[in-house]
Parts: structure tokens; C-alpha cells; sequence
């Protein structure tokens, strides 16, 4: 067969449906890692045209621009905007699209996941961003901190845009973020061991990692807030047990982890395009990839730094100024392993350079600034002041906005196949990078002479008109820089002459394929022995293409690809990927019902949402299922595989472990809560306790041990051949005594509208039975499989998942019970 | 699997006691006022807890060294030993305050 | 800490500059890690910032109340948008929006609100410290010389933040007598 042949074959069966309504229908991630891309800096234009407005507001004194009514919406808005709808999924569209091409793949591990993460943020980003047409924006900062966004303060429908629409913006954070672990993890070229990885999947799969952690706390608070503005559970308010202060602890579990997450992913691109434009290998490989993992764990133990103004006891305190700036090492570590490649190589200075030298220079003052605030006494005069707003701009724009215009402009002949014509960037980037310095540096000075953040004005008398004069006029400069840069990519897009293959000489296997990227990405899978395979076969792309790789036989109609071992890179199973579809438009649609419905409070479409939900994702895994055993394939190279169908370990019961992970985290939040208004919140103890019942305890137990014990049972007697239908039963029978027990529990936690305890029972409660009711679906999902012949001894992938998440419930089940009964019954 | 486990066992052990440290600061000092008897048992617990936490630290980073459990030559074992000296380190440097300041005010 | 800053940015920038130069002598890649990144990545950060936390947590340590001869006791309520102050050395007495210390003792400010969350800071007298629901905190300050200063409140609190400040005015030790006595000058 020959290239062009093989180039049409495969084009033919990855192809999305052509015009418009292929994007409704795509699961291939080169078009939803653009489509992510593009979305995001729609949001990123949006949001900068809110800072414009801001600056337009601070230019003079006694501005009569916006009153603050209008003018906290906006900077809300732009907070929101730029972290939410901006840097994350920025970060995702970038991974989604990069992600299989470097790793020598062909698609993601679970591409309608991919689709489905893209429209819940699709969806969500328009919510926000039409509450704010109608002028019911968010207006309570985007920390939303309560009691100021409880429905006392806030009783608008404002604040329930924010928690509800950013809560659907998350899931799809978490949605990408299991995508990317699996696929670095299990879907890489044969031979690409974990050393062999390219640099910036180790940075995407750590991120992945740190979002699975770092967001679900936020989801947890967001949830709980929103239930106490709809349902007036107290959990915030410290008249009736709850605490303010719990929102902070969560919010900033959250939100510290978040500056990393936004930073990592663009130290990934600065290593991987700052050695390129040296002309080098990346120095030190195994320290960067320490520093990175140091970076991301530190991240989480420096929470209560956004809180050093809240009463804690000075000890407490200075843990965390300690971890704020030992968190400074690992970020020096990579700094100067960036900057040593450059004196191992010879730097030469493309467009994407520039960019990472404004990186530097930009990202360094920040870093500074960092340290002198993790200070507590110094942090003590700067908080909330025009200082840290400088601060953080320096550390978002240095560390993530300039190395992403690297990567845009060192990809982009990547995504267009053509190279670039007019000299527009290198103007657009001396432009940005001195608006940038103008208007932040000017920021700093403000905020040392005492401008508070978010004041929507100040007083000629104050001093600070002049200041704030030049720190408007830069970012006016900063703004018609990125729009030239807008601008230079359009006209790239759209009129510069076709590029050749590998323009910048790089070394990465995504540049081994013709550009734009085929549907297909590779023509045939590459055997990876080295970090930078095209750096020693340059001839690698034309040898792919002819098909001399792995899968170098289009089979009709069949999307095929490999998945290796995580930590060697053997090629382990043979995987077959879903067609074009648009289940997960549809699905995200009736998720995006649920959210709207309970933000508009018609409840009555809420059951609606949900069973809509349960039926596509039953439709979802369905589709799945193969009737007969699947033979074991050649995928050349007299190599054969097993089917992915008939693994221990398939990518769906990978997918599980992770999204558990984050489950889990939620959860663990949420005992942390409890805890924490149990010991620190004011207005304990309850009125009542819960009246602990040794007859539902015991049952619930009981449930909760025999349901993962059947499933053991019933993966083994699958494993011999027998169909273990009745285990599956009795699995699902005891999971269902449990999940009832726990509905005991909600209906008698005491008073959940009067104190935070017999509210934060009531969550526990739902929280057991919710996972009781997705446990006992996927156990009856499965014996329905079982009776209609969909599994076997060898098509036994589903029984791991079943038993993990059966296995998950009941473990949570076991301490939901025992935190609501226990205690009663030992005192 | 095992792989990943070691490269992130360390750190994890640090989280785990840096938070369960300071939530037991905050506890000590929210419930028990004062000390007992001139001796001031909070103090105590912290560095007992803090003793306790490098000791298991330390462990850790000695076990990633014996042949028998340490990760393949070459970069994971590079970087699950990085790890336990990030963990270690970590350790000592956020939780030293136990040692060096008051304790509840 | 500003001049420390300046030159570590300096010498990041020299480096930067000189990656640019033609003939380096770059040696083994053992060398290159070794002066890179356990050098100046690793050592020199942890050294700069060790000295730094020590210092940060001495002078945070030497900021703490102390129990203090001749202390006074107020109590600072904020509300959307406005403080209310009381004395403990004279019950009866309320201001609203200025507070008065006597100069030259330690005072301690129990910080309490009514609704949001707020923030009580005076630039020149001392750091911020939030007043949060349920909560009560504790900020000790010294004044040492008469005069009036002015605070802020300086957590974001909804539409009418922008204006929420206070005067502390600080009298000398007749006067501060006299206004217990409900004279105000």
C-alpha cells in the first residue's frame, strides 16, 4: 500500500463529519484540543476586555465610569474569567491537542470524554458569560468569600451563576485531567518508557494529578454553599454552627494548588521549546522532572498563606511562611536549568524566544515579590493591596500568558502548516512585554502606598492619581499588543506560505507527521529508543507514513491503537476507539439541565436531568460491549495483542482509579470539614445530637462487607468460566441495604436548617447514598450484560470496574456511618 | 503502579503530617489552655509529633535506598530518591517553627 | 529585602545576557548540573531563603502581644460600612468611626462584625487583622506619639467599600484621661 493510500484510508475513518456539524459530533482530539484552544481565548479576549474597563474605572480619581455595583461585576468577572474559562482550559486544549502526537499515539485514552469535558465547559463559560450580558454577574470577588456571598448578603441569583457555573466548568477540568493522566500513563508509543517521555508529559500528566487533587475542595465548597443559599443549610454561617472560615480553608486548598497548575503546564513548554531554540538537549532531565513533582506537592501545604490576616496563631502561621518559601527551591531549580541550557546551547532569537525571555525577566520579579510576601510581617501591610494584585499579574502573565505565546507561536506552523510571513509578532511582543512592565510595575508602587485591590475608586487627595494614570495608560499599550498578536495569527492562518515539515528543527515525535496534523496523527505507531527519536532518525516522519511503524494496516472502518505498560513502554493491549458521535453534546446538554435547573430553582426538571443522565451514560458504556471473544490481533512487527476487552486492567478500569482519586479527595474534604466545624467553629455544640440506631449501623455494615466481598467472589468465579450472576446480585443487594441506610441517615439528621451538624449529616448521608445508587446501577448495568451474553471469561474487563466502585461506595458507606453513629453510641 | 507509588510516597508522608500538624496545633491550642503542672504539654505533643514525623521520613528515603525495594536504575530511581529528600527536607524545613517559636499565641 | 530582590534579579539577567555570548566554555554535562542546577538552583535559593524565613519569624515572633504593663482594652465592631469602638476602662462610652488610644501603651484591639467579613488596618500602626464572623481577634499596637491616623477597612465587602475607613486618633496621656471622662477635646 502506498503512503498516499494509506493517508486516504485513514483519513476515511477518523475523519469528523465535514462543515460545521462535524463539531457537534467529533471525538477526535486534534479537533477538540482546537476547538478548546479557540473557546479559550474567545474567554481570554473577554476577560481582557473587562481588565480594560477596570483600568479604564482606576484611570482617574472620582471616576464616574462604573459605579460598584457594575464595577465589582467586572472585576469579578475578570478574575473569574481569566483563571476559570482561561488558563485551565487553555492548558487542557494545548494537552489535548499535543498530548497524542507526542507520545507517538493516535487519540486520547477516552475520546468521548474529550468531547464531553469540551461542551461542559462550553456550556458552563456561556452560562457565566451571559449572566453577565444581563448585567447579574457575580459581584461578591471571585473568592466569593461567605458570609458575603451567603444568601443574606447576596440575595441576587448573582453568586449562584458563579457556583454553578464554574462547578460545570470543573467537571470538565476533571474530565480532562483523568483523559490526560490515562493517556501519558497507559497510551504512549511502544518502546516510550517513562524515561523516555518527552518532557512536557511529565508536566501535563503532574498537572492532571494536581487538578484531580486541587479542585475537587472548590467543587466540595462551591456545593455546600450553594446548598445553603438554596436550602438554607448553615454550613458558613457562625450564628448556627457553621464557619466563614471554612470557605477560606477550601477555597484556597483549591486555589494555591491553582497558581501551580496554571504554571506548570507552561514550564512544560518552555522546556520543551527552550532547548529547540538552542539548538540542545534540555539539561538536567531528571531534575526538572524532581522539581516539578517537589513544586506540585509543596503547592498544597501552602493554603493558609491567603489567610495570614485571619487570627491564626503566629506557630501556624510560620509552617506555612516556611513551606511559601521553600516552595521558591524547586522553581529556582528549574529556572537555572532553563537558563543553563542556554549557555550549554546557542540561543538564537525566533519569536518564540522572545516570549520566553519576557517569561524570565517577567516571571523572576513576580517569584521575588512571592518570597517578600510569604514573609508574615511584611505580608501583614501588602495584603489586599494593589501590591499583590501586581504580584500575581506578574506571576499569571510571566509564568503562564508569555510562555504560551511561545508555545502559540512555536506550534502554530503545527496547526497550520504554514510558516511565518509578516513580521507583525516581534513589533506585538515589544508592545506587550512594556505595556505589561508599565502598567504592573506602576501597580506595585500603588499598592506599598496603601491603594486597597478592588476599590472601584479613590480620592485625588489620596495621591495615587498619577500613578494610577500611567499604570492605565500601559495596559492600553499591553492590550493593542495582544491584539496585534491575535491579529498576526489570524493573518497566519489565513494567507502565510505553506511551511515545511519540522520548521524548527525539533526533536519530538509530533513533528514526525505532515502539517496541519492528518485525523489520524500517525500513519503507523513509531518504536521509540531514545528522548528525542526524530533528532536521530530524521527520516522517521516519511518512514511512518509509509507505514513501516506499528498499525500500519488501515482496517475498515476500525480507529486502532496500542497501550503500553505504564512504566516500560511494552505494548500491552490492543485498543479500539469510538466513532464520531454526539452522545456527549447530548449528555453535556442534560447535565447543563441539571445545573440550569437547580440555578433557576424549577426543580421539578431536576429528577428530569438526572435520569436523562443515567440513561445516556448507560448508553454511553453500552455501546461498548462486544458479543463474541475478540481474537488476539497483529499489529505488526510479529507483534499480537489482546484486545483491551479482555484485560485485568482496561483503560476504563484506569480511568476509574483516577476519577476515584479525585472522588476521594472530595470526600476527604469534606470529613475535613466536619471536623473542622466540629472543633474550630463557633456555635457548638448542636442543640441536638443525631440518635445513633444499632440497627441501622449494623445493617449498613453489613451491606458495605458483603457487596465487595460477592463482586471478589464474582471476578473469580468469572475467571473460570462460570457466569456469576448470582454474586453480581448479592453484590448489588448489599450495596442497596447500605445506600438505604444511608437515606435513614438524611432523613433523620436533626434539624439540617438549624445547625451546621444536622446539615453537614444530611450531606454525608447523600454523598453515601449517591454512591450506594452509581454502584448498585453499575452492578445491575453488569448483570444485565451478563444475561444477554456480553461478557465471558475472556470479555471480563467490566468486572474490576464494577468491583472498584463497588469496593469505593462501601468504604466511604463504612465512614459515613460510623461519623454519624459512632460517636453517640460511645458516649 | 509501584513505580508511581515511589516517587510519591515521600512528599505524600510530608502533606499528611504537615497537615495532621498543624490541624493537632490548632486543636492543642483551641482546647487545652496553658500547661500542667509549669510543663507545657502542647509543646511537647508538637515535638514529639514532629520527632515522629522525621523519623518516618527518614525511613522512607532508607528504604528507597535497599537494592531490594529501590525503583529500576536510571530516571525513577533518580527521581523516587529526589523524592524522598524532598520529603525529608520539606519536613524539617515547614515544621522547625515547633522548635523555634512560642507556641500558642 | 527590596535591595536583596534587585540583585538576585541582576544576576539573573547578567546570566541571561551572557547565554547569548559565542565561545562558553561549556564543559561535561555532569559539570553543567552541578554548578546549574545543584549550585545556583538548589543551594543558593535554600540558603537566601532560609536567612530570610529566620528573619521574617523573628520579627513576627518579637510582634506578638505580650502581656503588657498599663495595657489597654477596646473593642472594635465593623459593620457594612461603618466601626464601632468601645473602651473597656469607660463602658458607657461608643465612637463610631474614630477611635481613641492614649500613646506611648500597648493596646489591645478585640476585632469582632456584625455581618461580612472586614479587615482592620491602620498602615502606620500596625498590619491587618480580619474581623470574621463568630470569630474574635486580637491586635496589639502602640502608638508612640500623639496624632491622628488613618485605617481602612481592607476586605472587600460589596458596594460600599470603597469609602469604609476610620480615624484612630491618638492623645497623650491628659487628654486620653479626659476623654474617659467623656470630654472630648
Amino acid at each position: 500500500m502506498r503512503a498516499l493510500e494509506r493517508h486516504r484510508k485513514l483519513t476515511a475513518i477518523w475523519a469528523s463529519e465535514t462543515g460545521f456539524k462535524g463539531w457537534f459530533s467529533t471525538v477526535n482530539h486534534n479537533d477538540l484540543g482546537r476547538m478548546f484552544l479557540f473557546t479559550a481565548f474567545f474567554f481570554f479576549i473577554i476577560g481582557g476586555l473587562l481588565a480594560m474597563l477596570i483600568r479604564v474605572q482606576l484611570a482617574t480619581p472620582n471616576s464616574a465610569f462604573a459605579g460598584p455595583e457594575i464595577y465589582n461585576q467586572i472585576f469579578t468577572m475578570h478574575g473569574t474569567v481569566m483563571m476559570f474559562l482561561f488558563a485551565i482550559p487553555t492548558f487542557e486544549g494545548l494537552a489535548i491537542y499535543l498530548l497524542p502526537k507526542l507520545l507517538g499515539t493516535r487519540d486520547l485514552a477516552f475520546p468521548r470524554l474529550t468531547a464531553y469535558g469540551f461542551w461542559c465547559y462550553a456550556f458552563g463559560g456561556t452560562m457565566l458569560i451571559v449572566a453577565m450580558l444581563f448585567g447579574i454577574a457575580p459581584d461578591g470577588g471571585w473568592f466569593m468569600y461567605p458570609p458575603l456571598s451567603s444568601a443574606i448578603h447576596s440575595p441576587g441569583i448573582n453568586a449562584d451563576f458563579w457556583l454553578i457555573g464554574i462547578t460545570f466548568v470543573e467537571i470538565s477540568a476533571i474530565a480532562a485531567a483523568v483523559e490526560i493522566t490515562v493517556s501519558v500513563l497507559k497510551y504512549r508509543a511502544p518502546g516510550m518508557s517513562l524515561e523516555k517521555m518527552p518532557i512536557f508529559a511529565w508536566y501535563a500528566l503532574i498537572t492532571a494529578l494536581m487538578i484531580l487533587t486541587g479542585f475537587p475542595p472548590l467543587i466540595l465548597g462551591s456545593v455546600l454553599l450553594e446548598l445553603e443559599r438554596a436550602f438554607g443549610l448553615p454550613f458558613f454561617q457562625a450564628d448556627l454552627g457553621g464557619d466563614s472560615l471554612l470557605w477560606q480553608h477550601l477555597f484556597w486548598l483549591f486555589g494555591h494548588p491553582e497558581v501551580y497548575i496554571i504554571f506548570l503546564p507552561a514550564a512544560g513548554v518552555i522546556s520543551t521549546v527552550l532547548p529547540v531554540m538552542c539548538r540542545t538537549t534540555l539539561l538536567g532531565y531528571g531534575w526538572i522532572v524532581s522539581a516539578a513533582l517537589a513544586l506540585a506537592f509543596l503547592s498544597f501545604g501552602l493554603w493558609v498563606h491567603h489567610m495570614f490576616t485571619t487570627g491564626i496563631p503566629h506557630l501556624g502561621l510560620a509552617f506555612f511562611s516556611a513551606a511559601s518559601t521553600l516552595v521558591a527551591v524547586p522553581t529556582g531549580v528549574q529556572i537555572f536549568a532553563w537558563i543553563g541550557t542556554m549557555w550549554k546551547g546557542r540561543p538564537e532569537l525566533h519569536l518564540p524566544m522572545l516570549h520566553i525571555l519576557g517569561f524570565f525577566v517577567t516571571f523572576v520579579i513576580g517569584g521575588l515579590t512571592g518570597v517578600m510576601v510569604a514573609v508574615v510581617p511584611f505580608d501583614w501591610q501588602a495584603h489586599d493591596t494593589a501590591f499583590i494584585t501586581a504580584h500575581l499579574h506578574y506571576v499569571l502573565f510571566g509564568g503562564f500568558v508569555f510562555p504560551i505565546f511561545a508555545g502559540i507561536y512555536y506550534w502554530l506552523p503545527h496547526f497550520t502548516g504554514r510558516q511565518q510571513f509578516f513580521r507583525l509578532g516581534e513589533l506585538a511582543f515589544a508592545l506587550v512585554f512594556v505595556g505589561f512592565h508599565v502598567t504592573f510595575l506602576a501597580m506595585h508602587w500603588v499598592g506599598l502606598l496603601g491603594q486597597r485591590r478592588r476599590i472601584s475608586g479613590y480620592t485625588p487627595e489620596d495621591g495615587w492619581s498619577v500613578i494610577n494614570l500611567i499604570s492605565s495608560v500601559g495596559s492600553f499599550i499591553l492590550a493593542i499588543g495582544i491584539a496585534m498578536i491575535l491579529i498576526d495569527v489570524l493573518l497566519h492562518i489565513f494567507t502565510a506560505r505553506r511551511s515545511c515539515r519540522n520548521p524548527w528543527n525539533a526533536t519530538t515525535l509530533e513533528w514526525a507527521m505532515i502539517t496541519p496534523a492528518p485525523a489520524y496523527t500517525f500513519a503507523s505507531l513509531p518504536l521509540i529508543s531514545c528522548r528525542d527519536p526524530l533528532g536521530r532518525e530524521p527520516a522517521l516522519a516519511t518512514a511512518l507514513a509509509r507505514g513501516e511503524g506499528y498499525l500500519g494496516v488501515p482496517r475498515e472502518g476500525l480507529r486502532e491503537t496500542l497501550a503500553v505498560d505504564s512504566a516500560s513502554g511494552r505494548p500491552e493491549m490492543h485498543v479500539l476507539y469510538p466513532a464520531n458521535t454526539r452522545l456527549p453534546i447530548v449528555m453535556s446538554a442534560v447535565t447543563g439541565l441539571f445545573f440550569l435547573s437547580l440555578l433557576l430553582k424549577f426543580y421539578w426538571t431536576v429528577p428530569l436531568a438526572l435520569v436523562g443522565v443515567i440513561i445516556l451514560a448507560w448508553r454511553w458504556v453500552w455501546s461498548l460491549g462486544l458479543r463474541d471473544d475478540p481474537a488476539m490481533q497483529p499489529v505488526g512487527h510479529d507483534l499480537t495483542l489482546p484486545s483491551a476487552a479482555t484485560a485485568e486492567r482496561a483503560p476504563g478500569w484506569w480511568g476509574s482509579v483516577f476519577l476515584l482519586t479525585a472522588n476521594g479527595t472530595f470526600f476527604g474534604a469534606l470529613l475535613f470539614g466536619f471536623a473542622f466545624l466540629w472543633t474550630v467553629a463557633p456555635g457548638w455544640p448542636p442543640p441536638v445530637w443525631f440518635k445513633p440506631s444499632v440497627l441501622e449501623f449494623a445493617l449498613g455494615v453489613a451491606g458495605a462487607v458483603i457487596a465487595p466481598l460477592a463482586m471478589r467472589r464474582a471476578i473469580r468465579k468469572n475467571r473460570a468460566g462460570d457466569t456469576p450472576f448470582s454474586n453480581v446480585l448479592i453484590a448489588l443487594f448489599g450495596i442497596a441495604v447500605l445506600g438505604i441506610t444511608c437515606a435513614a441517615l438524611m432523613m433523620r439528621a436533626p434539624a439540617p436548617t438549624s445547625h451546621a451538624y444536622g446539615a453537614t449529616l444530611l450531606v454525608l448521608g447523600g454523598y453515601g447514598l449517591f454512591h450506594a445508587t452509581v454502584a448498585a446501577l453499575m452492578s445491575g448495568f453488569l448483570a444485565t450484560q451478563m444475561r444477554l451474553g456480553f461478557t465471558s471469561a475472556k470479555r471480563r474487563a467490566a468486572f474490576p470496574i464494577v468491583a472498584l466502585w463497588v469496593k469505593y461506595a462501601s468504604i466511604t458507606g463504612l465512614i459515613i456511618l460510623s461519623a454519624a453513629h459512632l460517636p453517640g453510641m460511645l458516649s | 503502579m509501584t513505580e508511581l507509588l515511589r516517587i510519591l510516597l515521600a512528599p505524600l508522608v510530608w502533606l499528611v503530617s504537615f497537615s495532621a500538624i498543624y490541624g493537632l496545633h490548632g486543636l492543642l491550642c483551641e482546647t487545652a489552655e496553658g500547661s500542667f503542672a509549669e510543663f507545657p504539654v502542647q509543646r511537647f505533643v508538637l515535638l514529639a509529633a514532629f520527632l515522629l514525623a522525621i523519623a518516618l521520613q527518614i525511613t522512607i528515603l532508607w528504604v528507597l535506598y535497599q537494592p531490594r525495594f529501590a525503583a529500576p536504575a536510571g530516571l525513577l530511581r533518580f527521581v523516587s530518591r529526589a523524592g524522598g529528600w524532598t520529603g525529608l527536607v520539606a519536613t524539617v524545613w515547614t515544621l522547625f517553627p515547633i522548635v523555634a517559636l512560642s507556641t500558642c499565641t | 529585602m527590596l535591595a536583596g530582590a534587585a540583585a538576585i534579579f541582576g544576576l539573573v539577567m547578567i546570566l541571561l545576557v551572557f547565554s547569548f555570548r559565542r565561545n562558553k566554555n561549556s564543559g561535561e554535562e555532569e559539570g553543567q548540573i552541578r554548578v546549574w542546577i545543584i549550585g545556583l538552583g538548589l543551594a543558593f535559593p535554600a540558603l537566601v531563603l532560609g536567612a530570610l524565613l529566620a528573619y521574617g519569624l523573628v520579627v513576627g515572633e518579637r510582634l506578638l502581644p505580650r502581656d503588657g504593663v498599663n495595657l489597654v482594652q477596646v473593642s472594635a465592631q465593623a459593620r457594612r460600612w461603618e466601626w464601632r469602638f468601645t473602651y473597656a476602662d469607660a463602658p458607657a462610652l461608643e465612637t463610631t468611626g474614630v477611635l481613641h488610644i492614649p500613646a506611648g501603651r500597648p493596646v489591645d484591639i478585640a476585632i469582632t462584625t456584625a455581618d461580612v467579613i472586614h479587615s482592620f488596618w491602620v498602615p502606620r500602626l500596625a498590619g491587618k487583622l480580619d474581623a470574621i464572623p463568630g470569630h474574635t481577634n486580637t491586635l496589639r499596637l502602640e502608638a508612640d506619639a500623639p496624632g491622628t491616623y488613618q485605617g481602612v477597612s481592607a476586605e472587600f465587602s460589596g458596594a460600599g467599600y470603597d469609602a469604609f475607613a476610620f480615624q484612630v486618633v491618638v492623645h497623650d496621656e491628659s487628654d486620653w484621661a479626659a476623654f474617659l471622662q467623656g470630654q472630648p477635646e
